[in-house]
């Protein structure tokens, strides 16, 4: 039990997908102008995230492992998180149009995302037990939406300041996304502490 | 011998679990589309070819794809929402749509303001960031009007079409080069500009301001007064008041002009046309001055 908790609060503040693994980075980067778009990219990732981990952990532990295949584990990955956000897609469609409707135009953009395929490698590696993958990433998916949600303030308030030409755009929003991740460091050591 | 064979056997499970995976996914994907395939309107595709395909979202939709699926299930008959494609493509949807072309009235973008530094004054110098959006954020920026143009330009910022200028702390809109995009009805932190029927003859009431008389003309010599004299004129009824604003609806309105003659203030205003030949009026007042300033410093330069 602790034990999920601690993998929830380190993956959400300490391995923070997007600013400590650099992972989803071009989401980030590309949703982040106003709340509604992060808003929708964000339960799409999380969404995305618990369903294909349900998929490929047992995919991984019940066909690739037995078999001795563990280094096909990227490309059969990838192969069923691509199909898992199609079906997904078309049942949603059917069966959930609002949901369709919120979500929809993010679920195609989800399928090549380098966040989801991440977290499934990295619950690999991490030998976690099923409720654990799972908690690990709920907890991405969180602390992406956490990420999305604070640089969308930092963006707004980038907006309206008075920027040099020569960083107006892109290289401002670098030098805040790093700054960002900097202070997320600050969280380092504080999980272990609370959970020892 | 057995070395080729533990190869193949190496290289022909991996194959086939890699392979049947891909199968078994792809019957799966075709599967879950037969069962759960949504039936949608070939008329939406065809709408949608048909428009042009900006998503610029002037005609209210989320983007094209919207418009056309609004029109095609019969939620919206007016063919001639799309601000972008203009004429022809609202007789292109009425075409695609087999209904009678529905008459094409251009929209234009109105700044609903007068106030510029003629008629209001300024509460404090604002030093901060040169742009509406951040001066509305300190005590609603400096304008002594709190409703009122700012004239740091947010519109003119975004305004890709030369269309906007800015004059004495006041945004106009040249309606000769506007296309009604509305980016800049967006941008106005203030909510002053808005899109109306571009119609020579339009009569509209420049200001936004909900005070009562008595501030409005404390901090604005132009203002909307809530008089109610235009309301009594107007024949038509197309005058209502709307939280100490007279607001005319554009689409009841004849233009006969009757509430510009009555308004004391002159916060009526009528015309888009007059609003063109002031601007090139003041364009060329301002050339001139420049050229007269150039020349005075060329004479100048050349006495000494």
């Amino acid at each position: 039990m602790q034990d999920m908790f601690k993998i929830l609060f380190s993956v959400i503040l300490i391995d923070n997908l997007v600013l400590s693994r650099f992972l989803g980075v071009c989401s980030f980067l590309g949703l982040t102008k106003d709340l509604k778009n992060s808003m929708g990219m964000s339960v799409a990732v999380i969404f995305v995230m618990l369903v294909s981990t349900a998929v490929t952990y047992p995919i991984y532990y019940f066909l690739l492992e037995p078999a001795g295949l563990g280094y096909l584990q990227t490309v059969i990955f990838i192969l069923v998180i691509a199909a898992t956000v199609q079906v997904l897609e078309a049942v949603i469609r059917k069966v959930m149009p609002p949901l369709y409707d919120a979500m929809g135009i993010f679920l195609p953009l989800i399928t090549t995302n380098c966040a989801i395929l991440g977290v499934m490698l990295i619950n690999i590696q991490e030998s976690y037990s099923f409720v654990n993958a799972i908690m690990s990433s709920l907890g991405a998916g969180l602390g992406y939406t956490l990420a999305m949600f604070l640089f969308v303030g930092v963006r707004e308030k980038l907006e309206t300041s008075d920027i040099p030409e020569s960083f107006k755009g892109l290289p401002s929003t670098l030098v805040a996304a790093s700054i960002l991740s900097v202070a997320f460091m600050g969280f380092g050591g504080v999980i272990e502490n609370l959970f020892s | 011998m057995e070395l080729i064979v533990l190869q193949s056997s190496n290289i022909l499970m991996p194959a086939l679990i890699g392979g049947g995976t891909a199968l078994l996914l792809g019957i799966v994907i075709v599967l879950v589309f037969r069962f759960f395939s949504v039936e949608e309107d070939p008329m939406v595709e065809e709408l949608n070819s048909v428009l042009p395909g900006v998503n610029c979202g002037g005609c209210g939709y989320s983007g094209c794809l919207g418009y056309a699926s609004a029109l095609a299930s019969g939620e919206d008959s007016n063919t001639s929402k799309c601000t972008a494609g203009g004429l022809e493509t609202a007789e292109a949807v009425a075409l695609t749509l087999g209904t009678a072309p529905q008459e094409y009235i251009p929209q234009v973008a109105y700044v609903f303001c007068q106030g510029s530094g003629e008629y209001t004054t300024k509460r404090y110098e604002y030093t901060g960031t040169p742009n509406c959006a951040s001066a509305t954020g300190l005590f609603a920026g400096p304008n002594s009007c709190t409703y009122g143009c700012l004239g740091f330009g947010d519109c003119y910022d975004v305004c890709e079409f030369d269309a906007i200028w800015i004059d004495d702390g006041l945004a106009h809109v040249n309606s000769e080069n506007c296309t009604a995009c509305g980016k800049c009805v967006i941008a106005c932190p203030k909510d002053l500009i808005s899109l109306i029927p571009k119609h020579e003859l339009a009569t509209v009431n420049s200001c936004r301001n909900h005070w009562p008389a008595a501030a409005t003309r404390k901090n604005c010599k132009i203002g909307c007064i809530a008089c109610r004299l235009c309301i009594k004129a107007c024949p038509v009824d197309a005058i209502h008041m709307e939280d100490n604003l007279a607001v005319i609806d554009q689409e009841i309105c004849i233009h006969c002009g009757e509430c510009v003659k009555v308004c004391p203030t002159n916060s009526i205003s009528e015309g888009l046309l007059k609003g063109m030949a002031e601007e090139k009026a003041l364009r060329a007042a301002a050339k001139a001055e420049k050229e007269a300033e150039e020349a005075a410093a060329k004479a100048e330069k050349e006495a000494s």
